[in-house]
Formats: structure tokens, sequence, C-alpha cells
């Protein structure tokens, strides 16, 4: 006998993803979910974002490695809130992971929970944890043809971060490419080009950020 | 994933009362990164001793849809960046990225 199911594999059982997602709409904290390739500047951007922030007694922040806290240690120096996840054999935080670690933290004045994935572009993209948003980064010394080669992360990424863009002039690097790529995956994505050394397009960034924020969590 | 097709499909195997599940057909979108060997190999390890012991796993693959302002609609691989029938640019791209059980095989 056949049996008609139509049933999608992660919607219908990840249970800690779904913890995830009510325990954060409960506090009122927004979360993104920042996913690059190793060295793409990820931790650096947050820093720098933190540096920025108004509101950074409101910032809560959850780092994923393999190995080490030294991510988490940097994030600390900055006057926030941090854990990080060792995932170990995981090349991605796995949604039991993160909802062990929210558990374990304060979010009493939380606001915005930045979660930065583990280093890789392939299977953070494949595992939803909850997040409101999907913030994915691109270096300009990493080559512009990544969203054709990692096209489901950009797919499902609502935020695009050109990240080192002090470095354009040297770099062979066509922003105008990669753009084009990143709309033709995800027509709705918004792309900002940063410099986390100059600062350059942040304020731009930030001010998205909060506005996102804002508009779930008032 | 494995672990997850496994719970879906013994659940709706004891609401329709199966002496056993014979087969799982699977949609699975060629953007997601999904080896189906793999795939293959760890749902028979898992369903061991279950009511899925011996299934069968078949994986339909599910195109990426491109829609090309120049000539229609077409389906692709992999990721399109430009129509891969007239080489155009003004294309839009939906889907491959499913990951859906479609239908199960059981006896009763």
């Amino acid at each position: 006998m056949r049996i008609e199911v139509e049933r999608s594999i992660q919607q219908s059982a990840d249970e800690a993803s779904r913890a995830i997602r009510s325990l954060l709409a409960e506090r009122r904290i927004y979360a993104l979910n920042f996913i690059s390739s190793p060295g793409s500047g990820k931790t650096t951007l947050i820093e720098a974002l933190l540096d920025r922030f108004e509101g950074k007694g409101g910032v809560a922040v959850v780092e994923g490695d393999i190995e080490t806290d030294i991510d988490a240690e940097r994030i600390r120096k900055h006057g926030v809130q941090v854990r990080q996840i060792n995932t170990r054999s995981s090349c991605h935080i796995q949604p039991s992971q993160l909802l062990g670690a929210l558990r374990e933290m304060d979010l009493s004045g939380t606001r915005l929970l930045i979660v930065e994935n583990v280093g890789n572009l392939v299977c953070p993209a494949e595992v939803p944890l909850g997040e409101d948003a999907r913030v994915v980064l691109l270096s300009v010394t990493e080559g512009d043809e990544k969203p054709l080669k990692y096209p489901l992360v950009f797919k499902t990424s609502r935020l695009l971060v050109i990240t080192k863009t002090d470095l354009l002039p040297y770099v062979k690097f066509d922003v105008g490419k990669v753009r084009r790529a990143a709309r033709i995956a995800n027509p709705a994505v918004e792309i900002f080009e940063v410099s986390a050394v100059s600062g350059a397009g942040l304020p731009a960034l930030l001010d998205r950020v909060e506005a996102l924020r804002s508009a779930k969590g008032g | 994933m494995a672990n997850e097709i496994l719970g879906v499909v013994l659940s709706e195997a004891e609401r329709h009362a199966a002496r056993r599940v014979a087969s799982v057909i699977l949609r699975v979108g060629v953007l997601r990164a999904v080896e189906p060997e793999h795939l293959c190999f760890l749902f028979s390890h898992l369903a061991h001793g279950t009511l899925a012991d011996g299934a069968r796993l078949e994986i339909q693959e599910e195109p990426v849809r491109v829609e090309c302002v120049d000539c229609g609609k077409t389906e692709a691989r992999s990721f399109a960046w430009e129509c891969p029938r007239c080489k155009g640019s003004g294309i839009t791209v939906q889907g491959g990225d499913s990951l859906e059980i479609v239908s199960l095989e059981i006896d009763i």
C-alpha cells in the first residue's frame, strides 16, 4: 500500500530548533546566524559591530568552533555575554547545542543574539537554528564565484555582507558579479559592503540590524 | 537527517498499522548537500530492527527551475546565473532546495 506523506524533513522533525524559536519569541530576542568560510572575518565583523552598538548591553553572542574558545575570549573583551560551543566532530552548530547554550545563559536583558557558526559554507546552510535571519559573509579575498559554488547558503540568507573591502584594490574580485549572482539566488537579499579595518559600510549594516531587531522586539 | 527521516517514516507506518515498510521515496533538491549513498547507508543502519528494516530509499532529484525573460522556463541540475539555454542574464532561479518524504510503500 502506498501512503502519500509530502512532509519536509527539517520542518517536521527538528524539535530543538523549534524550541529555540519559541524561547527567542517569548523573550523577544532577535537572532542572527552568521555563516561564512573560515577566515572571512565573522569574529572581526562581530567585534567591529559591538564597538559601535549603542545598546551593547542587550547583545549576547554564541560562538561555534570545532575546537578552542579563542573567539569567545575575543568577544568577551568587548563586555558582552558570550558562550562558546565546541562542536568537535560536527562542521556546524547543531540546534540542540545552541539550545543547551541558550538555556545556560542569562538572557533577561538580551535583545539581540548573534550566533557565529562554524566556518563552513556547506553544512551550516543545511541546518536552521531557529534564527530570525541568516547573515552570509563573503570576503573579497575568497573570490567572486562563491555564490555560484555554494548557492544554498546565498539562497537562504537575508543579508549578504561583503567583507575586507579595503583589500579590493589588491585582488581580482568583481563586486557586481557577486551582487548579480546573489540576487539570482535570492532576489530579496540585502547586500552590504564593509571593511572592519576602515569602518567603511559598518554604519549602514548596523542601522539595518537595529531596524530588524526593533521590528521584532520593539 | 537519516534519523529524522526514519522518525517520520516510523510514525507514518505505525499510524497506518504497517507490518513493514517496503520503500521510502524522498525528494531531494540538487542544491542540498546530500550524498545519496551515505544517506541510504545511514538510513538502513538506523532502521535495523524497526518496521523499516530493509526498506529501500528511493531518491528523486528535484532540479532548479530557471525562468528566463528571453526564452521561458527551463530546468538545471545546478545553480545557474545565466540561462542554460540562451545564456541570457535576465533569469530567476527557484527550487532545488527540497528535502521531503514524498511517500511510503508499506505492507499491512
